[in-house]
């Protein structure tokens, strides 16, 4: 629909009519959606619009209902989490899933050893890489002997968007990484964000926060009831009606949490 | 900045203190006591085995003294049936217990954390039935007698000290092993599944698949331990793989902490020194042993391990603090 | 004697069940699987034992003092191995009960000593009715768990107290929030668990002796029942525990003694390979 990237580029992921429902409630209706390497692609919507359930899906965390999902040209629809995983799905969760009883080197290896998991040959650098995605994500002085619980909630947010993006992913699903965290954090969610775009990660980035979405992202689509509403770039979901009736517009009081 | 994890200068020295006092016990104790430290040692890899499941993995299974009977049989049978030898039984009991844990593993894992531990007790009674009542393996109710001690190229361990030696060696080389596991990128995901499953597979470990390899591990140790009970005693009765057994073994890691192998090592010593110890008291030693363990959970809910562990970091800061306070 | 096996089975299986709804009353209210419920069986059956046999009391006034008593075993089991540790990983909670039941295990032999012993029967003698012959031990445990099964709903369901407890399992940290002392509720909860536990006992003994081992073979029949019945469901137990008296009783005649106890776990593992989440479990994910 959206001519923002050249026809030649193929999306690396295609959802298409992807339906989910707990019993009688609709969780996600016909989704229809594109993610090229390299671009930022907004997830909005009221809470409860089925944001979290898309990632879920996509992850392989719930089956779909109905739908397809390809995946750099081949079907994952029917894909356990973990083979989606390897393929090159990275995702972060809303509340910070690290292993908490070891310590930050250990929780950073382990992306590491994802990406070594792949076996698509290149071996991991982790020396190398490291200190650069570590400057980004503004935890070069964390020590990482400690154990992760010493952290504060919005490094062990940065922490784990770390981990993810040292397995490699070819695509990042992000679920509100700066839900929690304050301004100066936030600007460090955007650079690892940035970080990811440089290296032809394709990012879903579900956020509340407005500024950062309309500042990053390059296209948005936004939920209602599990349904599309729309999809555009920030200058026309801004302007769209529908939206602003469903989301943007009702006195932004949910939008921080 | 990539430095290997540090290593505590004085945990280490510690450890290698108790194991040069152990590699030297049967030099000067009595043959009796030596006999005891090997039976604790064979319970050491049992416990291990309990580690790599429940510290490393996080399953709870109540099935280890079955796999530890597992092994035996399996060495007692091929030393009693066939002219294999000692290395070829041992090799029996740690390959055929791995692949029966595997296996299950692969079974019981599909379900999760509590429905498992539940599988785990039926399992350890269907194998204690088994080793009661099915004679062409176990000898049934009368068990196995006349198995013959460890022997290679020509030399017997005939003597109490020289089995020690045996079971020693073999200690230590799991022990190698386990930290080996620990460091690696399989304990790692063992790691990961222990402290969030879901977490696990968004990281593209196939937890079943790694859960039954943790309980292959732990099966291969128990079958290790089954191989060398097996040629110590000379006889295996049903009698000694029992449920209760298996409460032991979690008992004896989560006494000693599940942190570490260094747990199992002071869970199995505490345990059998409570045991020795208290041994004099007759009809009282089991009562006061079951409250040691309620009181040692009570106030050390983390294992000693684990209590040792915070006052060590604890007295760590303190210098810390004074060292900073003083420049 | 397949109506006597019927009878025994069910006989068998509902104490079985039993055992499992106390589990069942403190799984919902902590959380945590008690490892040593079974020997809250025994405990009650030996001080079934004191007040019959060596007091002289009928059986009935016996049982019932008998678990009073288990009601105080069980609040002082609670605030030992479960309050203490309340903060602490589920296992070592876990590790806890086994300590304890080492303890009961232990005293029990050094009371009451290691020789087997035996009780009243509730009613002496037998019936025959069809052929076969049933005794009257048999019609009276059946009998007692169904009035003990009718209290505890009606405890549960239409008092005070039982609001409170239900309450407590539902969310602690909001109970305590709306002026409930969860501390009595939970042990309110354990004592009602390790009563019911120990009346069985007593109903039992007469039929399988006591001894300070007893615990230890009903204690994992009981865990079969809480799986094949579905994890958490109070019906559910009960109906586990009659599946797993009635495979024992016909398994042990018709297929193979020895191979008794082997029988209920194979039941009980095709039930988790086959219907992980036991019979009843869908009830209850619509209650919560």
């Amino acid at each position: 629909m959206n001519a923002l990237r050249s026809e030649e580029r193929r999306p690396k992921l295609v959802l298409s009519d992807v339906c989910k429902s707990f019993g009688g409630v609709t969780a996600a209706q016909e989704i229809c959606l594109e993610i090229y390497g390299g671009e930022v692609l907004g997830l909005i919507g009221p809470n409860g619009a089925g944001k979290t359930t898309l990632i879920n899906l996509i992850t392989g965390v719930y089956r779909a209902s109905r739908g397809e999902m390809i995946f750099k040209g081949q079907s994952i629809t029917r894909q356990p989490t973990y083979r989606r995983a390897k393929a090159g799905i990275g995702r972060t969760f809303q509340h910070p899933h690290l292993l908490d009883r070891c310590d930050v080197l250990t929780n950073i290896i382990m992306g590491s050893d994802m990406a070594a998991r792949k076996r698509t040959g290149a071996k991991p650098e982790l020396e190398r890489e490291l200190p650069e995605i570590l400057a980004c994500a503004g935890l070069e002085h964390i020590r990482l002997h400690d154990p992760v619980s010493k952290l504060s909630y919005g490094q062990q947010k940065l922490l784990e968007v770390v981990r993810v993006l040292l397995s490699h992913p070819d695509i990042l699903l992000l679920d509100e990484p700066a839900a929690g965290l304050n301004n100066r954090e936030t600007q460090y969610v955007a650079d690892l964000i940035r970080y990811a775009v440089q290296r032809d990660i394709g990012v879903l980035l579900i956020e509340h926060s407005m500024e950062l979405v309309m500042s990053i992202c390059d296209r948005i689509t936004v939920l209602n009831f599990g349904h599309q509403i729309a999809t555009g770039t920030p200058a026309e979901i801004q302007n769209n009606e529908e939206v602003i009736r469903a989301y943007l517009g009702g006195g932004s009081d949910d939008a921080e949490d | 900045m990539l430095q290997k994890k540090r290593i505590h200068p004085l945990p280490a020295a510690g450890a290698a203190v108790f194991a040069l006092a152990l590699a030297a016990a049967p030099g000067f104790a009595s043959v009796y006591t030596v006999h005891v430290l090997s039976v604790a040692m064979i319970s050491y890899l049992c416990v291990l085995s309990v580690y790599v499941l429940l510290g490393l993995c996080g399953q709870n299974s109540f099935a280890q003294a079955g796999l530890w009977g597992v092994g035996a049989y399996l060495a007692g049978n091929v030393l009693l049936k066939t002219p294999g030898g000692s290395a070829a039984a041992f090799l029996a009991a740690v390959g055929g217990t791995a692949l029966v844990a595997f296996l299950l593993g692969f079974a019981f894992f599909r379900l999760r954390q509590y429905y498992f531990t539940f599988a785990s007790i039926g399992l350890m009674t269907i194998l204690n039935g088994i080793f009661m009542n099915w004679e062409a393996f176990s000898g049934g109710a009368v068990g196995m007698k006349g198995i013959p001690a460890f022997s290679l190229f020509g030399w017997t361990a005939s003597t109490e000290q020289s089995k020690f030696y045996v079971i020693f060696a073999v200690c230590l080389a799991a022990t190698a092993l386990i930290l080996l596991l620990f460091r690696s990128a399989l304990g790692r995901s063992f790691m990961a599944i222990r402290d969030n499953e879901m977490t696990a597979d968004s990281m593209g470990i196939n937890s079943l698949l790694t859960k039954s390899i943790a309980f292959a591990i732990s099966g291969a140790l128990c079958g290790a331990a089954g191989a060398l009970y097996a040629s110590l005693s000379g006889y295996l009765s049903y009698q000694s793989f029992t449920y209760n057994q298996s409460t032991i073994y979690l008992i004896m890691i989560m006494i000693g902490g599940t942190m570490s192998p260094v747990g199992a090592i002071i869970g199995t010593c505490v345990i059998t020194l409570l045991q020795e110890g208290f041994r004099s008291l007759q009809d009282y030693m089991q009562l006061i042993y079951g409250l040691g363990v309620i009181i040692l959970m009570i106030f050390q809910p983390e294992g000693i391990l684990g209590g040792g562990r915070a006052l060590y970091e604890r007295l760590a800061k303190r210098r810390e603090k004074t060292e900073a306070g003083s420049v | 004697m397949v109506i006597q096996l019927l009878v025994s089975g069910i006989a068998v299986g509902i104490v079985y069940g039993l055992i499992a709804m106390g589990m069942v009353l403190i799984f919902r209210t902590v959380g945590i699987m008690n490892f040593a419920q079974g020997d809250f069986l025994m405990f009650g059956g030996y001080f079934a034992y004191t007040f019959n046999q060596v007091l002289g009391l009928p059986i009935v006034p016996a049982l019932i003092l008998a678990s009073l008593c288990m009601g105080a075993i069980g609040i002082l089991f609670m605030r030992t191995s479960y309050w203490a540790l309340r903060g602490a990983q589920a296992k070592a909670i876990i590790v806890s009960a086994m300590g304890a039941s080492i303890v009961l295990k232990e005293g029990a032999r050094l009371l009451w000593g290691s020789i087997p012993l035996s009780l009243d029967k509730v009613k002496e003698g037998s019936v025959t009715i069809a052929g076969a012959t049933i005794q009257w031990q048999y019609a009276a445990i059946i009998a007692i768990a169904f009035l003990l099964m009718l209290l505890v709903y009606v405890l549960l369901e239409k008092t005070f107290i039982g609001y409170i407890m239900q309450a407590t399992a539902q969310d602690q940290y909001m109970s305590s929030l709306s002026g409930i002392p969860v501390v009595v509720s939970i042990g309110m909860t354990f004592a009602l668990s390790a009563a019911i536990t120990g009346i069985c006992g007593g109903l039992l003994a007469p039929i399988f002796f006591l001894s300070n081992t007893m615990g230890a073979t009903a204690g994992p029949k009981a865990f079969a029942a809480i799986v094949i019945g579905g994890f958490g469901s109070v019906p559910g137990a009960i109906i586990g525990g009659l599946i797993v008296g009635l495979v024992e009783q016909f398994g042990g005649a018709y297929i193979s003694s020895t191979y008794q106890l082997v029988l209920i776990y194979v039941v009980l593992i095709i039930f988790l390979m086959f219907r992980p989440k036991g019979l009843f479990q869908e009830k209850i994910q619509e209650k919560a």
